[in-house]
């Protein structure tokens, strides 16, 4: 809303990512926080860029500013921050995160899996069905990608 | 870009750190941070980055996209007979207690093979989607 030019608007969101990934590492989430950094930050703002290459967006430049917009942008960050306070509080102990579940993991993966990363041991092995259902997923839309793009090769 | 003398160098020097630290994800995910879908990703941004600065022939000559597209399947196929191997010696699905003699070194083997399956699959379908995306490109 506040930026005319497209290529701002992507370099907006991968710094965004970027600073989003170091957030995630200062809460010690490394793992999401190395995909966001590759994703986020890398890979979309490549893919953004080739798709800004071939599309020609010309934007109408406007002096005056559209305010259903403003207004529509006002509720959403209302609605958000209304959404926010709903969440836990950071750190708290009788949280869902908590759980006995949780305990569980900490206290017994090492000795079940012989792995020391918890997060590994619980996606590629307590959680594996989960992760092969992602993988397929990942896979499909790999197909999907190729197949749509390959069809418009085929009629121009 | 080839003719960018910065870039070119840059790009020539950190080129096999990035691949390195995927490949450091990739294999020493049981230990420290990581897995197969943060290596795949972290590997196919450092081949994208290649392909960007040198040219897409030369990127295509060395993973060419129907190489690419066997081994995205190759990384799913794995997954599913690691899963199906955990039936066939005795187990469940995704069963790695059997896969080797003792049941924790099976499921470290297991939880390898599995990444490496996110991993092949992961890569492969991120060059696949830069390559097709380029290939519009060149057409216009």
């Amino acid at each position: 809303m506040f930026v005319k030019n497209l290529f701002s608007a992507i370099m907006a969101t991968t710094i965004f990512s970027l600073i989003s990934a170091l957030i995630f590492l200062l809460l010690d989430g490394v793992d999401v926080s190395l995909t966001e950094a590759a994703v986020g930050a890398g890979i979309s703002t490549i893919l953004f860029l080739s798709t800004l290459k071939h599309t020609n967006v010309i934007i109408k430049k406007s002096n005056t500013p559209s305010f259903p917009l403003i207004i529509l942008f006002l509720l959403l960050l209302g609605l958000l921050s209304f959404a926010v306070s709903d969440l836990p509080k950071f750190g708290k102990f009788n949280q869902t995160s908590n759980s006995q579940v949780t305990k569980y993991y900490i206290n017994k993966s090492k000795k079940e899996m012989g792995i020391p990363n918890v997060v590994t041991s619980i996606l590629a092995g307590y959680r594996s069905f989960d992760t092969l259902g992602e993988v397929v997923v990942i896979f499909i839309a790999g197909i999907s990608v190729l197949g749509i793009l390959r069809k418009k090769k085929s009629n121009s | 870009m080839r003719h960018h003398t910065i870039p070119r160098i840059v790009t020539k020097l950190l080129i096999p750190v990035i691949l390195l630290f995927g490949l450091y994800v990739q294999f020493h995910g049981d230990f420290s941070a990581g897995g197969g879908f943060q290596a795949g990703v972290i590997f196919a941004a450092g081949f994208i980055l290649y392909n960007i600065i040198f040219s897409l022939d030369v990127g295509r000559s060395i993973l060419s996209v129907n190489t690419s597209k066997s081994l995205m399947a190759i990384g799913v196929i794995l997954y599913v007979t690691v899963g199906f191997l955990g039936i066939l010696l005795g187990g469940n699905f995704l069963e790695y207690n059997h896969l080797s003699n003792t049941p924790m070194s099976g499921q470290l083997l297991g939880v390898f093979l599995v990444e490496l399956g996110v991993g092949l699959t992961v890569s492969n379908v991120m060059v696949l989607v830069f390559y097709s995306f380029n290939d519009i490109n060149e057409e216009k």
